[in-house]
C-alpha cells in the first residue's frame, strides 16, 4: 500500500493545539484512526504511507508511553524514527532552544514530534524549523493528541459525542490533558464539567466553556463519562492540598461515587495513574467501566492518523504521484 | 565651553506647566536666558528650531546595564550610548545592574565611568545583600540616589522594616518593587483566563497590591520613604492612591511598556514580551494611563533590560525577561500624544520634571539657571522602531512597531549630544 490519498484536503501543516482543529479535521482523523485501529489488531500492522519519511520524537521531559505511541505510530507507517531524548541537555550546555531546532533542522527530518515542560515549545520549534510539528504535550498548555485519543475512545463507543456531559475531574490547573479535551470536546458539542479543589483549578475555568465544580458527587450527576487526572504528588508539598488522604476521599473515583453518574459511564484516565488516589484500583480494572486500556490502544491508531495528515501537508512531502 | 542660541522653539515645561513659545540662551552649561527675540551675540551658534518643541532632556530612574560585571549583552558605554540616542539626558543605573550594585564601591565605579559617557549617569544601591541590610549610608555618600530591593521582592517584613527605617535616617529613598514574593515566585504571566489558557505559571494583580499596602503600613510604621517601583496594575494603583491619601511619603514609577502594551501582546509566546513584571490586561493598561494622566505616577522609567537575542531564542517561559527600552521611551509616550490619551506635559512630566523633583535633581526643568539638559523634538514624525537600526542590541518589544516623536537635537550640561543627519 502506497501513500494515503484523502477525500479532504487537511489543512495543517502542524498539529499544535486541538483548538486549531475544525469539526471536519476531527471527523477525518477518527476515521482514518477507525482503519489503523482495525488494522493494528491483525498480525501484519506494517504499511509504508511515510515510507522515505523522517520522524524526529523530540522528548524534553520523561514519557513512556506518549514517546510509545508516536515510535509505534511512526513505525508502523514505515518512516524511519529516530527518538531523542534531550532532558533539556543542550540547552543545560549553554545553547538556546533555537540552536538546538536549527540544528535537527539541518538534519532534514520530515517530522518533528515535541514534547516540553515549557508552554509554546512545540509552536516554537514549528516556527524556528519550518518543519512540520506535532505537539506532544507542551507544559501545562496543550496535549492534542491525547485529547483526539480521548474523544476518539468515547466516539468508539458512542458513534457522536455532541450531547454527551463530561467530567475531568482532577488538577485542572496544571493540566495539558484538560485544556486540549475542553477545546475539543467544545469543538464537537459535548457538556463539559471540571471538577477539582479550588486551589487545582484555574481562575475563570468557567470561562472555557465548561463548569465548574468543587463537588465531586455534584459534578458526577449524569454523566456519561468521567476523565480523572492524574494527581502529581510535587503538588501536594507546594500545599495546594491538604493530604494525599484527603484528596483521596473527597476527588478519589470508586464505585460508589459513580453512582451518581449515568448507569454505562465510562471512566478514563489520560495515565500513568496513582492508584488508590485519584481512582480506586478496583474501578481502574472494571471491564465494564474503564476504557483506560482501550486510551492506549487508541492512541496508537490516532497518531498514526495524525502523523499520515500532517505528513501529507508538510514541507518535504513529496507524492509518488510527482515523481 | 559653547554657547548656543535656539530660537523660535515651542517651549514645553512640565516643571512649570507651560507651553510657550520663546528663545533660549545657553552658556556655560546653564540655561542662560528665556525670552522673546533674543539676538546671537558674539561666538554664539544660532539654531533655528520654529515649528519644534524645545523640552528638558529626559531623566530615567531605571535601567540596568550589564556593568559592572561580566560585560553580556550590552556594556554601561553601549547603554549611556542608547540613552543619548533616546533623548534621555540622565540615567540612573537600577542596583541589580551588573552583578548588582551593592557596595559603596560599585556605586563609585559608576560615578566614575560615568565622567566618560555622554549622558549623566547615576545608580541606585542594594539596599540587602544576602538577606542583611547593605552599607546603605556609603553607598549614598558614595552617589547612590536612592536605595532598593533591585527588582527582587523581599518577603521578610522584618528586613524591609529596618531597610525603611535606616534608610529614612538619611531622607533616602527606598524602592521596592510592589510583588507579595510568594505569589511572585516562579510565574511568569499575568494572571488572566487567556495566560491561564497558555498553561503559563500565572501571578494575580493582587499581588502587587499586598506588597504595597504591606510597604505602606511601614512606611507607617518607620516614618521612612518609599518608591513603589514599577507599579503595572489597578490593584496596585489602589493601594499607591490610598498610600498617598494617608499623606505618607510614598512615590511611585511605572514601566513604559505597561504603558503601551498588553498580555495580548505576549499571547502568541512572543519572547519579546517576556517581562518582569509581566504584561498585565488592557483594563490595568488603562488605569495605568490614567494614572500617569492624573499625576499619580511620579515617573515613567524606561526599565531598559537588555537581552541578548540567544537569551530570547527560547520558549516565553525559559526566555529571559526584558527589553531594550531606552530608545522607544520618548517615542512610546509622544505616541500615547499622538493618540489623545495625554497632553504632552502629561506625557513629559514623569520623565523629567516628576523624576528630577522625587530625588532633588536641578535638571528636567526649563528655566534660567537650570542646567542645559535639553530636547529639541519632532513631536509629529512617524517612526519604526528599530527600523533604522538601534544603538542597543538587545531584543526590544518596540520591534516593528510604528510610533511618533523624533529627537532632532539633545543637549546635555550645554554640550550637543545627539545631532542626528537630516
Amino acid at each position: 500500500m502506497g501513500r494515503a490519498s484523502f477525500a479532504y484536503d487537511f489543512p495543517h501543516r502542524n498539529l499544535l493545539s486541538a483548538g486549531s482543529l475544525n469539526p471536519l479535521d476531527v471527523q477525518m482523523l477518527f476515521e482514518r484512526a477507525g482503519e489503523h485501529f482495525e488494522r493494528n489488531r491483525e498480525p501484519n500492522k506494517k504499511l509504508d504511507a511515510l515510507k522515505g519519511l523522517t520522524q524526529i520524537n523530540l522528548f524534553f521531559e520523561p514519557s513512556t508511553r506518549t514517546l510509545a505511541s508516536f515510535e509505534l505510530a511512526g513505525k508502523r507507517l514505515g518512516a524511519d524514527v529516530v527518538n531523542f531524548s534531550a532532558g533539556n541537555a543542550s540547552t543545560k550546555k549553554g545553547e538556546s532552544l533555537a540552536d538546538t531546532a536549527e540544528t535537527l533542522a539541518a538534519m532534514n527530518p520530515d517530522l518533528l514530534v515535541v514534547r516540553h515542560q515549557s508552554a509554546g515549545a512545540a509552536a516554537f520549534f514549528a516556527d524556528v524549523t519550518g518543519i512540520s510539528t506535532i505537539n506532544a504535550g507542551d507544559g501545562a498548555h496543550e496535549h492534542p493528541s491525547q485529547a483526539l485519543l480521548d474523544v476518539f475512545t468515547l466516539s468508539r463507543h458512542w458513534g457522536e459525542i455532541g450531547g454527551r456531559r463530561i467530567a475531568i475531574v482532577g488538577d485542572i490547573a496544571h493540566s495539558r490533558v484538560a485544556r486540549s479535551n475542553v477545546s475539543l470536546m467544545n469543538l464537537l458539542n459535548a457538556e463539559v464539567r471540571l471538577c477539582g479543589p479550588a486551589t487545582l483549578l484555574p481562575p475563570d475555568a468557567d470561562r472555557w466553556g465548561a463548569t465548574v465544580f468543587h463537588d465531586l458527587d455534584a459534578a458526577l450527576e449524569d454523566c456519561d463519562a468521567v476523565m480523572t487526572l492524574r494527581l502529581q504528588r510535587e503538588r501536594m508539598s507546594g500545599g495546594l492540598i491538604p493530604s494525599e488522604r484527603e484528596y483521596a476521599a473527597l476527588y478519589g473515583l470508586t464505585h460508589k461515587r459513580l453512582e451518581a453518574a449515568k448507569p454505562d459511564c465510562l471512566v478514563m484516565h489520560p495515565g500513568p495513574m496513582n492508584r488508590g488516589v485519584e481512582i480506586h484500583p478496583a474501578l481502574a480494572d472494571d471491564p465494564d467501566r474503564s476504557v483506560i486500556l482501550e486510551q492506549v490502544e487508541s492512541g496508537v491508531a490516532i497518531r498514526m492518523a495524525i502523523l499520515e495528515m500532517v505528513a501529507s501537508r508538510a514541507p518535504n512531502m513529496r507524492y509518488e504521484d510527482d515523481r | 565651553m559653547s554657547r548656543f542660541l535656539i530660537t523660535g522653539a515651542k517651549i514645553a515645561d512640565p516643571a512649570s506647566d507651560r507651553e510657550y513659545e520663546a528663545d533660549l540662551r545657553i552658556a556655560d552649561g546653564l540655561i542662560a536666558e528665556i525670552g522673546d527675540g533674543l539676538a546671537a551675540g558674539e561666538g554664539e551658534e544660532e539654531i533655528e528650531a520654529k515649528g519644534r518643541i524645545l523640552c528638558p532632556a529626559l531623566v530615567d530612574l531605571r535601567a540596568t546595564a550589564c556593568e559592572p560585571g561580566p560585560g553580556a549583552p550590552e556594556r554601561l558605554d553601549t547603554t549611556a550610548r542608547a540613552a543619548a540616542a533616546g533623548g534621555i539626558g540622565t540615567l540612573v543605573l537600577a542596583p541589580e545592574s551588573g552583578h548588582g550594585l551593592a557596595r559603596p564601591e560599585d556605586i563609585e565605579l559608576v560615578e566614575a565611568r560615568a565622567l566618560t559617557l555622554p549622558v549623566r549617569v547615576h545608580a541606585g544601591g542594594l539596599a540587602a545583600h544576602d538577606g542583611e541590610m547593605a552599607e546603605i549610608g556609603l553607598m549614598l555618600r558614595a552617589g547612590a540616589l536612592y536605595v532598593g530591593d533591585g527588582g527582587r521582592p523581599i518577603a521578610d517584613s522584618r528586613l524591609v522594616r529596618r531597610i525603611l527605617s535606616y534608610a529614612g535616617g538619611f531622607e533616602a529613598w527606598v524602592s521596592l518593587r510592589p510583588e507579595d514574593a510568594h505569589l511572585a515566585a516562579g510565574t511568569v504571566a499575568h494572571e488572566s483566563d487567556m495566560s491561564v489558557r497558555m498553561g503559563l505559571a500565572t501571578r494575580p494583580g493582587v499581588s502587587e497590591r499586598l506588597a504595597a499596602e504591606r510597604d505602606a503600613g511601614l512606611v507607617e510604621l518607620t516614618g521612612g520613604r518609599l518608591i513603589l517601583d514599577r507599579v503595572t496594575t489597578a490593584e496596585g494603583l489602589i493601594a499607591l492612591r490610598a498610600a498617598k491619601r494617608r499623606g505618607l511619603e510614598i512615590a511611585a514609577t511605572a514601566p513604559v511598556t505597561h504603558l503601551m502594551f498588553n498580555e495580548i501582546d505576549a499571547g502568541n509566546f512572543d519572547a519579546r514580551y517576556r517581562l518582569e513584571p509581566p504584561l498585565r490586561s488592557q483594563e490595568d493598561r488603562e488605569a495605568l494611563i490614567e494614572a500617569v494622566r492624573e499625576g499619580l505616577i511620579d515617573a515613567v522609567v524606561s526599565d531598559h533590560v537588555p537581552v541578548s537575542r540567544v537569551d530570547k531564542a527560547n520558549p516565553f517561559a525559559d526566555a529571559l525577561p526584558g527589553s531594550s527600552n531606552l530608545e522607544a521611551l520618548l517615542p512610546a509616550l509622544v505616541s500615547l500624544v499622538e493618540e489623545g490619551r495625554l497632553s504632552l506635559l502629561q506625557a513629559l512630566r514623569p520623565v523629567t520634571s516628576g523624576p528630577a523633583d522625587l530625588l532633588g535633581l536641578p535638571q528636567g526643568r526649563i528655566e534660567e539657571g537650570a542646567p542645559a539638559d535639553l530636547l529639541i523634538l519632532d513631536p509629529a514624525a512617524p517612526v519604526v522602531h528599530g527600523r533604522t537600526g538601534t544603538v542597543s542590541q538587545g531584543s526590544s518589544a518596540f520591534s516593528g512597531r510604528r510610533l511618533f516623536g523624533k529627537v532632532l537635537m539633545s543637549f546635555v550640561e550645554g554640550a550637543i549630544i545627539l545631532q542626528p543627519e537630516t
